[in-house]
Order: C-alpha cells, then sequence, then structure tokens
C-alpha cells in the first residue's frame, strides 16, 4: 500500500465529514468556515499538507465543494 | 307454588353430607309431586344439628336434623315438606336455647339468607349500613365507628375507629383496606362461616372502610384451606360490582393465602399479598402509615369489617349498648373441642367463661368433666375450672394471663395431658415459626427439647428454671405474638397443671 | 498502620432538617428526625449491642439483641427499627434486657459451632463480640439438640465462600443484595428453625443470579460468607484507602494486608462514588496484580520476530531514549509519539504528556479516550462549554425520569448501576435507547416504561425526533432557555427540529423505534419532574458521536434539566481515569484543563515552566499516528498502559502501523497484544504500588494509595521520569503529590487540588479552585462555563457502514460484567470462569436463517475481516442485529470494526459494522497463525 493509498482512503473522508456537519449549520460561508475551523483545532499539520498535496495532484476524488474550500483557505 | 327448602351448602354442612340431602330431598320431592325450591344457605352456626334442614311453611321456618340422606325418604313420607312432626323436627330454629341466647349483630342473616342473593341481602336490611356512610362525610363515618367501640375482632383488639383515623389522616393517591381472612387459630371458624354464609356483609364492610379512609382498593386475604369461602366471596364481589357498588372509585379481589399460619399475623399478611415470603415486618412503620405497598393500610379482620355495616345502619349507639367494661359490642364466640353444643355463639361480652363452657357448649360429650380450656387459639393459656368466673372481655382475659383472641374457645376433658399440650404449643410455634427473629426461631425448637428433658425426668428442677427464662425470652424478645404468645400456653398448662410436669415417676404416684 | 475499623450506625442515616431532641442513658442528644434510637445512642458513643442492624441496610428488627426500654412505653422495644421522639427517654441498660439479651445470644450459640479459635472470622465476628459484650456465661440447653452444625458448604464462587453452619439468619445478606446491589439473587429458604440463606431456589452461589458483587459477604457478621482469601491466610492487619482501577465509577476500598500481601478489598463507606458497595471486579478481580504472566523486568529486542533479551533497567531506558533521538534525527521531530493510560494515574499521564511535548518536542500525543469519549470532551464543550458530566453520583437520589443511552450499567459500571436501580425502585421512571434490551430494561423489580429499541447508527434522528416532540408539543422549558441560553442559536434550533422530516412518523422507517413509543418517552421526559441522561459509548462511539453527545446536550437545555441536583448529562466513562487523562493534557490539541495548543496564554505558561518552546498547532491522534506510520513518517512510540492491538478499531490495519515502525516501546503489566510488535517492553506497576490520583466519571479526584512495592521496581511515573532525562529532558519529582502540585499551578480548574487537600476532603471533584474550594458536585448552576447554552443542530448523517447483500446484520459491540475492557486485567483472574469467551448474540430468526445453533462456531465476516466465534441465540438482540464483547484476544472482535469513525474526534465506530454471520467449524485460520504468531513474539531468551 502506497502512502497516497492511505491518505485517499482517511483523509478526504474525515475533511468531507467534517464538512457534512458544518453543511447543516449554515450558509455555504459558514459551512466552510466552520470546516477550516475545525481541521485547524484538531488536525495536525502533516495532515492538511497531505490533503492539500492530494488536491495539487488531482487524487482528491470526491472531496466535497464545502471541505475543498475550507482546507484551500487553510493552505 | 312451590315450597322453600334450605339445605346448608357452607362447608361444614357439605363434610357432613348435605350434598347428599339436597339431592336426595329434590328426587324424593320430585318423585312425591312436590314442587320444592332448595337454597343453599349458609350453616345457623350449630353444627351438631348439620345436615339443618329448614323448610319454610305458613308457621314459619320449621328445622329438621341433624339429617343424613338416609333420613330423607321417611322425613317426606312424614311430611317435611309442610313441616310434618318427626323425631328430627326441631322446630323454629330461633327458639332453640343455642340461638335463642344469642344477639345476632354481626351474623344476624347467617343462615337465613341465600348467601349470594342480592334480593336476599337488601330484604334482610343489607346495604344499609354503606348507603348511610356514603351520604355522610369520612370523617363522620371514622367517628361513628370510633363511638361504637368496636375493637379489632382478629385478636389484639385495637379500637378499629383510631386505626381507621389514622389511614383517613394518611397522604396518599392511594390506599387499601386489606381483610384478613387468614383464620388459622385453633378452634375459630367464624370468619369462614360468615363469608359463606352471608359474603356481601363482609364485601359492603370494606365499602364503608374504603369511604371512610379514602382507599381505592381493597384485597380479601383468605386461606387456602377455605375453598368455599374463597369461591363465595369471589362470586359475591362480582355480583356487587354488576349491581354497582363495587368498582366505581373502590374495588376488591380475593387473594390466596398459602398456608402459612403466621400469615395470619397483619404485617406477614401484608408481605405475602405483596408477593414475598410470609414474614412478619418490624413496626414502626405501621400499616396505617406504609402498609400494603408502602401505602396506608387499613388493615382488619373479617370480624371488624363485618360488623361495621351494622353500626353505620343501625348507629353507633346500637352497637355499644353491648358489652362489658371497654369490650363493646358482640362477639362471635366459637365453641369447640369436646364440647356437646360445637359451633358459633354471638353475644355481648360478659358472659362468664364457666357460662360459656359449661351452658352454652353445654360441657363434655359424654358428661366427662372438664379439665381445662384453652381460649384464644393455639397461642391462648390453658384455663381450669378456678378460672371460670372471667367475664368474656379482653381486659379480663389479660388479667389473668389469657386472651380472648379471635374467639376460639376449645375445651378438653379430663384425659388431656397438659405437659403435652405445652409441647404442642412449642412445636406449634416451630411448625409456624417464619424464622425471621431469634427467640421464635430458635426459642421455639429449643422449648420442645426443654420440655422434652422435663417430661423425661432430666434435671427437672433446672430444666423449669431453663423453660421459665425462655419463655420470657420468646415473650419479651419475639417480634410477632406467635412467639410472643406461645409461652402462655406453656406457662399457663406449668402454672396451673403442675402435676402434669412430674414426669412418668410422679404420674404413676399421683394415680 | 493499622486496620482501619469503620464506626456502623447500625441504621442508615436519616435525611431530615427537623431535629428531634432525647435522652439516652440520662445523657441528652440531639438528632434527625427519623433516626433510629439505635443511631442516636451510636452519634453519642453508646453501643447498645445487635446482630442484624447495620448501617447499609434498612433496619429489620430480627435479632432482638438492641431492645431497649422507653419510658412511658410498654414492652422492649428494638431500637433499631424504633425512630427518636422528641422528648424520649431511653435505657440501654437494665437488668431486665441484659437478661433478655443474655437470653437471646444463649439461643444463638446453642446452634453454632464452638470453633471460634480455628474459624477465619476469628477476631473479626459480631456474633463472637455479642457474646462478649452480654456476658454469656453457658448455653443451658447443650449441643445436643437440633442444630445445622453440619451443613454443607457451598465452595462454588472461587471468591467466597458459604458456610451455613455458621449463619445466624440475619438476613443482612439477603437484604444487602436487595437493597445495596438490587440483584435480589438471595433468599431465606426454609422456615422457622430451618430457615437459611439460599442462592435463588436452593441453587449454588456459582450457578445462581448472584453477580459476585461481594454485598452479601460485606454484610454478613459471622464466617457464614467469608473471602475464600480469609480463609486460607487469615485476617489482615493492617490497610489503606485506595480507588478501584477498574471502571469509570471509581470506587473508594480499604485496601487490607498482611505485609505487603493483599488479603481483600473492602468497599469504603465513606466512598462518595459507590457508598460502601462493589463489584466483581473491584472486590475481586486483583489477583492479576500478583499474576505469573505479570512481566518484572524490562526487555529489548532488535525484531519483532527475535525472542525478547531481559536487561537491566538502565539499559532498556538507554535503549529506549536512542531510539527516539535516532528516529527524531532521521525521520524528524513530529517522527515520534505518545500514547497516554486511562489506567494509569493523574500523575503518571500528565507525565507522559509532559514528556511527548518538551522530551519529544511535540504534540504527538493521545490516549485511549480516543476511542471512548472523545466525542464527549467535544460535545459537551461546543454546548455547555465544560468537557465532563454535568452531576456527581449522588444526583441520581434525586432524579424522576431516567434516560439510559447507548450505556449497560449493569455490566459496565454496576456500583453507579445499583445506585440507578435503588433510585428506579423507589419510583423513578425510566427510558431505555438502545438496540439491545439490556439487564436495566427489565429485571428484579424495575422494568423501564419505554424501550426505544433503535437501529445501530440512528442515534441522532432518535434524540432529534425527540426534540421535535418536545418543542412542537410545547413542553419545552422556554423560561429556562431564555435565562440560559443564546436565544439566536435555539430558535434556529427550534425551527430545524420542528422540520417534518425530524417527525418521529418520518424517521420510524430510518431508526425503527415506533413513533407512538418515540412521543410518550418525549413526553415522560420532557414533562416527568428532574430528567437525567446518562450515556455510554453507544453514543460516542459513531460517525455522529459528538453531534449526538450535542443532541443530548439539546435535549437537557431545552427541557431545563441541566444545573441542580437530580438532572444533567452523565457520560458514565469506561476506564478508572479516562476522565482525568483527558483532564491532564493527553489529547494532541490541548493541554491540562482543555486549553488549546493555539492559546497564546496556556502556551506561554507552559513554555515558562517548562522551559520549552511549544508548537501552536496539534498533532497526530491515534488513528493519524498509524496512518503516518503505514505512510513511512511516523516511526516510533511510546505506550503506556494501553493494548492498542487488541482495542483499537480495524486490527489489521493497527498491526501494519505498529509493524511499521522501528521502535514501539510498551509499558503494561503483561506481554499485551500489543507488545507482539514492540521493540522495548518497560513492566508497568499496578495500582496498588503507587500513590497518586485517579478522576471519575463525576469529575472525582481520588487518592490512590501504594499499598506494596512495585514488582517491577518503579511506579510507572518514575519510568518516565527516567525516560525523560534519558531523553534530555530532566524530570526529578520525589513524589506524585509534586506532579499534582505542578497540575495545580499550571490548571485553573485543578488549582486547588493537592494531595493534603484530598487527605483532608476525602476526594474533590473539579473544577476546584479559589471560587469552589472544595470542588463543584453539580456544574453549571447559575449559568453555563461557556456563558449561554449553545443549541447545536444535529442533522442525522447515515453512517456509510451500511448493510447489503454481502453484509446484511449490523454488528454492535459491548462489555460484560465480569470482564473488563481487553481483558488484560480480569482474564487473569477467576472471573473468567463467567465469561471464558466472547461469543456472538443473534436473534433466533436470524440464527434459524442461517442455520446456526446455540453454543456452536459461526464465523463472522465484514468488509475489514472475519473471526470466529461461538453463537449464543436470544431475543435480546433485536433481528438484524447481533452483539458480541471485545475482552478476548483470539477473538478480537475489532479485526471486524472498520476505519469509519466519529466527524469531530475520529472516535472508531465500533458500534455499527455491517457483517454476515454462517456456520463454522472453529477458530479461522488467521486466529490460529495470530495465536501461534503471539507464542513467538512472546518467547523470552533464556538467562545465561
Amino acid at each position: 500500500m502506497s502512502s497516497d493509498e492511505v491518505h485517499a482512503t482517511s483523509v478526504v473522508p474525515m475533511a468531507n465529514q467534517i464538512a457534512a456537519f458544518f453543511v447543516s449549520q449554515g450558509n455555504h460561508d459558514a459551512a466552510v468556515a466552520g470546516t477550516a475551523d475545525h481541521i485547524k483545532a484538531f488536525w495536525a499539520p502533516v495532515m492538511r499538507r497531505d490533503l492539500l498535496a492530494l488536491i495539487d495532484a488531482g487524487q482528491a476524488d470526491g472531496l466535497s465543494d464545502i471541505a475543498r474550500d475550507a482546507i484551500l483557505q487553510l493552505r | 307454588m312451590s315450597v322453600r327448602v334450605y339445605v346448608p351448602g357452607d362447608m361444614a354442612a357439605v363434610a357432613v353430607g348435605a350434598d347428599q340431602v339436597a339431592t336426595a330431598l329434590t328426587a324424593a320431592a320430585r318423585a312425591a309431586g312436590i314442587d320444592i325450591d332448595v337454597v343453599r344457605n349458609g350453616s345457623r352456626g350449630l353444627f351438631t344439628l348439620e345436615t339443618l334442614v329448614e323448610v319454610e311453611t305458613p308457621q314459619g321456618r320449621i328445622g329438621y336434623g341433624p339429617v343424613d340422606a338416609a333420613d330423607v325418604p321417611g322425613l317426606v313420607a312424614a311430611g317435611l315438606f309442610a313441616g310434618g312432626a318427626h323425631a328430627q323436627r326441631l322446630g323454629p330454629v330461633e327458639a332453640l336455647p343455642f340461638f335463642a341466647r344469642q344477639t345476632r349483630l354481626t351474623f344476624a342473616r347467617a343462615g337465613l339468607t341465600d348467601p349470594l342473593s342480592l334480593t336476599d341481602y337488601r330484604a334482610h336490611g343489607g346495604l344499609k349500613g354503606l348507603e348511610t356512610a356514603l351520604a355522610l362525610t369520612p370523617a363522620e363515618v371514622v367517628a361513628r365507628v370510633k363511638a361504637s367501640g368496636l375493637r379489632g375482632r382478629g385478636g389484639a383488639g385495637f379500637p378499629t375507629g383510631i386505626k381507621w383515623e389514622t389511614v383517613l389522616a394518611a397522604p396518599g393517591p392511594h390506599k387499601y383496606i386489606v381483610c384478613n381472612a387468614d383464620e388459622g387459630d385453633s378452634g375459630t371458624f367464624a370468619d369462614r362461616l360468615l363469608m359463606e354464609a352471608d359474603p356481601f356483609v363482609l364485601v359492603e364492610g370494606m365499602a364503608i372502610a374504603a369511604h371512610a379512609v379514602g382507599a381505592d382498593y381493597g384485597y380479601v386475604y383468605i386461606r387456602s384451606e377455605y375453598p368455599f369461602a374463597i369461591a363465595r366471596m369471589q362470586a359475591a364481589i362480582d355480583l356487587a360490582r354488576g349491581d354497582g357498588w363495587l368498582g366505581r372509585g373502590f374495588d376488591l379481589e380475593v387473594r390466596v393465602g398459602a398456608g402459612a399460619y403466621v400469615c395470619g399475623e397483619e404485617t406477614a399478611l401484608l408481605e405475602s399479598l405483596e408477593g414475598r415470603r410470609g414474614q412478619v415486618r418490624a413496626k414502626p412503620p405501621l400499616p396505617a402509615h406504609k402498609g400494603l405497598f408502602g401505602r396506608p393500610t387499613v388493615i382488619n379482620n373479617v370480624l371488624s369489617l363485618a360488623a361495621v355495616p351494622f353500626i353505620l345502619a343501625e348507629g353507633a349507639n346500637a352497637y355499644q349498648d353491648f358489652g362489658f367494661g371497654r369490650s363493646r359490642g358482640t362477639m362471635p364466640i366459637q365453641l369447640a373441642g369436646d364440647v356437646v353444643n360445637g359451633g358459633v355463639f354471638e353475644t355481648p361480652f360478659g358472659l362468664t367463661l364457666g357460662e360459656l363452657v359449661d351452658d352454652i357448649a353445654g360441657g363434655c360429650v359424654g358428661g366427662r368433666p372438664v379439665r381445662a380450656v384453652q381460649v384464644g387459639g393455639p397461642l391462648g393459656a390453658y384455663f381450669p375450672r378456678g378460672l371460670f368466673d372471667t367475664p368474656f372481655d379482653y381486659e379480663a382475659f389479660t388479667a389473668r394471663g389469657g386472651l380472648i383472641g379471635h374467639g376460639g374457645v376449645v375445651v378438653f376433658n379430663d384425659t388431656v395431658d397438659l405437659a403435652q399440650q405445652a409441647r404442642f404449643a412449642m412445636e406449634f410455634c416451630a411448625a409456624e415459626s417464619c424464622g425471621k427473629c431469634t427467640p421464635c426461631r430458635i426459642g421455639s425448637t429449643r422449648g420442645v427439647e426443654v420440655i422434652d428433658r422435663i417430661v423425661a425426668g432430666e434435671a427437672r428442677a433446672a430444666n423449669i428454671a431453663v423453660l421459665e427464662d425462655l419463655c420470657e425470652t420468646m415473650k419479651l424478645g419475639s417480634l410477632c405474638a406467635l412467639g410472643g404468645f406461645t409461652p402462655y400456653p406453656v406457662m399457663s398448662a406449668l402454672d396451673h397443671f403442675p402435676e402434669d410436669f412430674g414426669g412418668a415417676d410422679a404420674r404413676r404416684a399421683a394415680e | 498502620m493499622s486496620l482501619i475499623q469503620e464506626t456502623d450506625y447500625g441504621t442508615p442515616a436519616a435525611r431530615s432538617d427537623r431535629m428531634v431532641r432525647l435522652t439516652i442513658d440520662g445523657v441528652q442528644v440531639t438528632v434527625p428526625e427519623g433516626t433510629s434510637v439505635m443511631r442516636a445512642a451510636k452519634e453519642l458513643g453508646t453501643t447498645i449491642p445487635k446482630l442484624c442492624a447495620t448501617d447499609s441496610v434498612a433496619a429489620y428488627g430480627s435479632c432482638r439483641l438492641c431492645l431497649v426500654e422507653i419510658e412511658g412505653r410498654a414492652g422492649t422495644p428494638a431500637s433499631c427499627t424504633t425512630p427518636v421522639s422528641e422528648g424520649m427517654s431511653v435505657s440501654t441498660q437494665t437488668p431486665k434486657l441484659a437478661k433478655l439479651r443474655k437470653g437471646v445470644m444463649e439461643l444463638y450459640i446453642s446452634d453454632h459451632p464452638l470453633d471460634c479459635l480455628t474459624c477465619a472470622a476469628n477476631g473479626d465476628c459480631e456474633l463472637q463480640d455479642m457474646a462478649g459484650a452480654v456476658g454469656l456465661r453457658e448455653v443451658r440447653f447443650g449441643y445436643d439438640g437440633a442444630n445445622h452444625l453440619v451443613a454443607t458448604k457451598d465452595e462454588s464462587n472461587p471468591y467466597f465462600t458459604y458456610d451455613p453452619s455458621k449463619c445466624i439468619v440475619c438476613s443482612r445478606c439477603v437484604r444487602a443484595c436487595e437493597e445495596v446491589q438490587g440483584t435480589f439473587a438471595l433468599t431465606i429458604a426454609g422456615r422457622g428453625f430451618g430457615s437459611r440463606v439460599s442462592p435463588g431456589q436452593s441453587e449454588a452461589f456459582m450457578t445462581s443470579e448472584c453477580v459476585s458483587c461481594g454485598a452479601c459477604v460485606q454484610a454478613c457478621p459471622t464466617a457464614t460468607l467469608t473471602e475464600t482469601r480469609v480463609i486460607e491466610i487469615g485476617q489482615p492487619e493492617h490497610s489503606a484507602v485506595t480507588t478501584c482501577a477498574y471502571c469509570g465509577v471509581g470506587c473508594t476500598f480499604k485496601a487490607e494486608m498482611r505485609g505487603e500481601d493483599l488479603v481483600r478489598m473492602v468497599p469504603w463507606k465513606d466512598g462518595k462514588a459507590n457508598r460502601g458497595h462493589s463489584c466483581v471486579k473491584g472486590r475481586f478481580a486483583w489477583g492479576y496484580a500478583t499474576h505469573r504472566e505479570r512481566v518484572t523486568e524490562p526487555m529489548i529486542r532488535a525484531s519483532v520476530s527475535d525472542p525478547w533479551r531481559v536487561v537491566s533497567w538502565d539499559e532498556a531506558i538507554t535503549h529506549a531514549a536512542s531510539e527516539f533521538k535516532r528516529i527524531q534525527a532521521r525521520y524528524g521531530r513530529d517522527s515520534v509519539g505518545g500514547i497516554t493510560s486511562s489506567r494509569c494515574t493523574n500523575e503518571e499521564t500528565y507525565l507522559v504528556q509532559k514528556l511527548v511535548r518538551t522530551g519529544f518536542g511535540n504534540h504527538n500525543v493521545d490516549t485511549c479516550a480516543r476511542v471512548c469519549h472523545s466525542p464527549t470532551g467535544y460535545g459537551l464543550k461546543t454546548t455547555f462549554g465544560t468537557s465532563a458530566g454535568t452531576q456527581d453520583f449522588d444526583s441520581v437520589e434525586q432524579t424522576d425520569v431516567m434516560v439510559v443511552i447507548g450505556a449497560n450499567p449493569t455490566d459496565a459500571h454496576p456500583v453507579f448501576a445499583s445506585r440507578m436501580k435503588k433510585r428506579l425502585r423507589a419510583g423513578a421512571r425510566l427510558i431505555v435507547i438502545d438496540p439491545r434490551r439490556i439487564d436495566l430494561v427489565r429485571s428484579a423489580h424495575i422494568e423501564a416504561d419505554h424501550h426505544l429499541a433503535l437501529r445501530p447508527g440512528t442515534n441522532v434522528a432518535v434524540l432529534t425526533a425527540l426534540a421535535h416532540v418536545i418543542v412542537t408539543e410545547g413542553l419545552a422549558d422556554e423560561a429556562y432557555v431564555r435565562e440560559r441560553c443564546d436565544l439566536q442559536a435555539y430558535a434556529h434550533w427550534a425551527e430545524f427540529v420542528s422540520l417534518p422530516q425530524n417527525s418521529p412518523e418520518a424517521t420510524e422507517a430510518v431508526t425503527g423505534v415506533p413513533a407512538a413509543d418515540l412521543r410518550a418517552a418525549a413526553r415522560l421526559y420532557a414533562t416527568g419532574g428532574n430528567g437525567a441522561i446518562f450515556y455510554g459509548l453507544g453514543v460516542t462511539e459513531h460517525s455522529q458521536g459528538s453531534t449526538t453527545v450535542m443532541a443530548i446536550a439539546n435535549l437537557a437545555m431545552v427541557t431545563g434539566n441541566v444545573g441542580r441536583p437530580g438532572v444533567g448529562v452523565n457520560p458514565l466513562r469506561g476506564q478508572n481515569n479516562v476522565q482525568g487523562a483527558c483532564d491532564m493534557g493527553s489529547f494532541p490539541h490541548e493541554f491540562s484543563g482543555y486549553r488549546h495548543v493555539s492559546d497564546d496564554g496556556a502556551r506561554d505558561l507552559f513554555e515558562q515552566a517548562w522551559g520549552v518552546s511549544l508548537g501552536s498547532e496539534p498533532g497526530l491522534r491515534i488513528p493519524n499516528m498509524l496512518d503516518e506510520a503505514v505512510a513511512g513518517h511516523f516511526k516510533g512510540i511510546y505506550i503506556q498502559g494501553e493494548d492498542i492491538l487488541q482495542s483499537d478499531p480495524n486490527t489489521r490495519h493497527v498491526a501494519a502501523g505498529l509493524a511499521a515502525m522501528e521502535c514501539v516501546v510498551v509499558q503494561d503489566l503483561f506481554l499485551n497484544e500489543t507488545a507482539n510488535y514492540a521493540h522495548v517492553f518497560l513492566p508497568g506497576s499496578t495500582f496498588l504500588e503507587k500513590d497518586g490520583t485517579f478522576t471519575n466519571a463525576e469529575r472525582r479526584i481520588q487518592r490512590v494509595r501504594r499499598v506494596m512495592r512495585p514488582r517491577n521496581g518503579y511506579a510507572d511515573w518514575e519510568v518516565t521520569q527516567r525516560l525523560s532525562n534519558a531523553l534530555g529532558y530532566p524530570m526529578a519529582y520525589s513524589h506524585p503529590s509534586e506532579i499534582m502540585d505542578e497540575i495545580a499551578r499550571l490548571t485553573p480548574s485543578f488549582a486547588g487540588v493537592s494531595f493534603q487537600r484530598l487527605d483532608e476532603l476525602g476526594s474533590i471533584q473539579w473544577p476546584c479552585n479559589a471560587a469552589a474550594p472544595d470542588g463543584t458536585p453539580v456544574m453549571h448552576i447559575d449559568h453555563f462555563v461557556r456563558g449561554q447554552g449553545q443549541f447545536i443542530i444535529t442533522e442525522y448523517v447515515p453512517t456509510e457502514e451500511k448493510v447489503g447483500p454481502r453484509y446484511p446484520l449490523l454488528l454492535t459491540t459491548g462489555r460484560i460484567l465480569s470482564q473488563y475492557n481487553v481483558g488484560a486485567q480480569t482474564r487473569r483472574t477467576e472471573n473468567s470462569r463467567w465469561h471464558e469467551e466472547d461469543v456472538l448474540e443473534i436473534h433466533p430468526h436470524d440464527a434459524e436463517e442461517r442455520g446456526v445453533r446455540d453454543g456452536e462456531w459461526v464465523r463472522l465476516k465484514s468488509r475489514s475481516g472475519e473471526t470466529a466465534l461461538r453463537a449464543q441465540i436470544t431475543d435480546r438482540v433485536a433481528p438484524g442485529v447481533v452483539y458480541t464483547t471485545f475482552h478476548h484476544p483470539l477473538t478480537q472482535a475489532n479485526v471486524i470494526t472498520t476505519d469509519y469513525s466519529d466527524w469531530a474526534t475520529n472516535c472508531p465506530e465500533y458500534k455499527v459494522t455491517a457483517v454476515q454471520v454462517a456456520r463454522g467449524n472453529g477458530p479461522a485460520d488467521w486466529q490460529v497463525e495470530y495465536s501461534a504468531q503471539a507464542r513467538r513474539s512472546r518467547r523470552i531468551e533464556a538467562a545465561e
């Protein structure tokens, strides 16, 4: 198993799950902000880097829009 | 028009063949072309007359007895259905001395009516008490019961009105009326007879109690040895519910005991009703405060509750005018043992024990001398003839180391061995002990052993001292009356009949 | 040190504000109304002889020794059952009473063996004491009468023996079983002289309904029920008060010792969590401390395929430190981390996280709370402002309606369950929300008003539907909400829950809960008086765990059920110190007292105190560490007292992560499953061998006291300190109290805590500071800690783990009474006699379809893996749901569980796994292989 595969099975769904919660809390901007805040508060920097790397490599298939906007906001 | 014939259907009458008598009468009547209507009433209460057949005639109810099924053809031939003469013809039953001397307030209808006929019940004054009560406030009902002087007929003699007052004052969304019909004392049967002969009066009494204290549910706890009473009470409750005087704010059910004497003790009875092991509770809390399922509960004996309709119907004074000293009203006394006239005898308090035994009960069968009388069940003291002047009254009996209990009087003739009776008292206690408190649980077994040693002549004086100490421990130390009163028969036997404890040698010497 | 003797007041304390004055033997005493004469006398120091009375159970009045005389009253009333009354004048010693008591004792002894000198209770026997107290000199009945001297002993229970020949039929055991434990396993069989204590219908203790809590043994005044250990080795001679190391209830025990031998653990009456009660684990299952498998010498090895080599402590510590340094030099500072243990003390946990943040220089620290209650921390902090339960356990005594969600207290928190059951028997109402019919739904004298048997994974839908009913039916406590909560958030939330799609009728198809039941339950909770919610891992261990916790908080707020005794949100914490481990800063994103690492003020404080610079970004959580390990970035870990291989989800992934590391240091009592992948093994110490504190589920900090020297030579905190020193970060604590002093200095909610204060007060519930110098039993009294209570929208998001044709059943997991978590401790005690292996509970319908028979092997397969275990057919589980426990490494239920986890905290979704069940014929291949591998890995090189 390559490292990328591992992260494809964890950071993307994790980000999506967080986004799914914040989507229910308010409008798009609030959801992005909430998701970003949560990731910043609870994810180690390496995890954020992993997710950004996947996005950059075009391998973040299935990443929700909110999650994508949130992580890009944290870049 | 058909002839109305009464053949008792209670357990005592049936035991001596009343069912067969009824069948024989029906068959004989059909054969003779006479239309009869057999009513299965309850016994009038003098069991030596059973089966007592009564025929309604223009001259009144004419009794015949004791009748056996084999006697029926002869009786019918003699014109029984018209009140014809016969050796077994007794005439009007009320006129017989045993009945004429009674004052029947509680047992007024017993034997007269069809036990499950509401029409009969109403026709003989039934429901007047409840109707009166419902027109009064609960506090007024309680005041009347208090004024009547009625005391608990189960044995303790606690004023019923005060008990009710306590329950009335207790707060609660739920309160219960519990009727103690676990009649287990030796020589007692009044509860049974009442439930079989006039079950509605008990239902009415409980309904009045419920109104008086604000109870919403009641239980009649009947010993399993009384299948007739169980069936009849159940039927009466159903009829009363159908008639509308039960089931509207107060309802009742019958619960059946499982053969433990101690469940006649009120707190053990409550435990049993709750589905637990029948074991005595320590008081306080009183059942009036925390009784069945922890709720305020009136728990009364059958005879106490059955006395209430009369009090409400006729007034407290009508009841309280009878009696002796602080024992007001009447007591259904049960005469048993080696007596000529065995049965229920309801009378105001105050007759002496001698009058009851010698006059009413007619002494021992065959004219043998009466040696001892045990009043109040297995925990009552043995009285010798020397105490026959004791009036039948709670305080008078207590003053002489006895108790009237539930009103059972058991007569023994001169063949009785009081040491063996003392041993039996301990044995009975050992057999019936619930096992909760130490003096009763271990003491009763040790009591049997010590009496055996005394009787066997082992260190007699020392062992009598041990027995006396043991009785003191049981009397003062037991949790309930079973252990606490077992010393009474034991010590009364020892005190009044010391010669029976002398051992085999002493008895031989005496003879 | 001497043996601590507790005063027995004979009857329970009365709770009344009204005082009554009376005279006992001429001395005046004033006591609360409802106090017994016996207790009033004891308050004066006057001991009335007694045998059937003891203050843990209601007065009974059977022994008849405590009789007294009362002026103006007839007879000799029992002082235990007679309440005091104003002006009463009592005599406790008169010639009449003396004779009476002697008479009663004479009866007792006439049916009792005269073997005092060789009796196990010699010196600790109330019967013996009373014979002396009443001056019994002879038994005139002799000894040849009826007796029970030849009655047969029942030695079926491994922990205690029942000897009926010594029974005095006081019923203390029967009453303790009923009143204290609430199991009703014991009764008196027979009548009169034949009366004897009997488990069930004359069964043996072991096969009866007895749960072996020990309450009966505790209550017995003679040698009738005696700890087998006391029979074997004799009476203890000294004792210390300490705290149980099992579940989060935190029972206080008296450890009774002979020298350094533990004789027995006796529940402590003044223990504020347990109030003198215990369970089969804390009371009896401590034999693991001296189990032959315990490893007491450090060991190292180069590769996990090598056998272990026993080394000195110096060598082990030096080796571990040099490995971590080597790894960090090569892979970077963030390539190592640590895991703190919820079983160790606060001080030890604090030290491990401190070592990670200072010695390792990163925030890669996590704790086992990650896999249990991390959503509680997140959810309650978000809504209320504090990451902990709101109440103390005593609060349950004022609860009118209990809601139990995803918790099985009678198995997992038995001592608190007994307190719940006591309150339920007194009339409180009960709502159980659980897929499984837990014992609390229906047990002796208890029946739930509503059991909402939801489908696993639908908690949020059910809780939101409850809120829907409360809001739309006008049952909300609007005054409370107005005064206490953020109104804008409330309005937003109320609008959300009122949506038709959140109604019970709309969600019924998803949750499986009949709408009418759910509505009735909502009404009961909202209108039944004091409503308290108790929950466990059935709430947290879901992909929506944190959402569920917040949904619970919403319900409590909308009904006004937070901020006073009797109500609240009560997480039942799993391990003895899981609350403490969280409090101590074990999470990678926060310092002790729940202060985020990005909080500059907090960071400054720690930087100054610790003399290091600290990062402002969170570190890795356990699952992230394992992911990074598999990815090749995370290479070394220091694990104190946690067996992640067995306890964490998706075992094969955990194994892969561990296998990818270069230095795994395991500190534990035993070679646990994780140690199969370890390079360094540091022997751990038990709770009996060290000083410190544990913090239980009610935030109660309690002392752990050392009663014996560590078999391994060092308390765990000393080992961490040595490792830190070897890593180059100096630590020099000489006693755990110094660590607590540091915690108190650096943690506002612990500011007032010290060992000295704990000794004075017995225990302290945090927050403890200048505002609350004695601690805080109930939180959020006037206002929420965060200011205004925050309602959070809880939209139901179904888990990704879905049933389908291949995996049509839902597996959920839990615990059983006799075993504890991964079983490392309890499996090494006689407790295994109750539960030798994990079994799969399956509904008769599902079993029938698959041809599965009771007691036979079945294969259990999920998308993650496969295992085999025996089936138990029961309708406790609904059709479509199967259930097992995770106590046994052979089963390894976590081979089956998946990687799915809570969205906010990554707490694994243990409670929902889609599985298939099929008939099997024995252990799966991998179970056989795993056992062989484990055996190989545990080899220890023979000493030369």
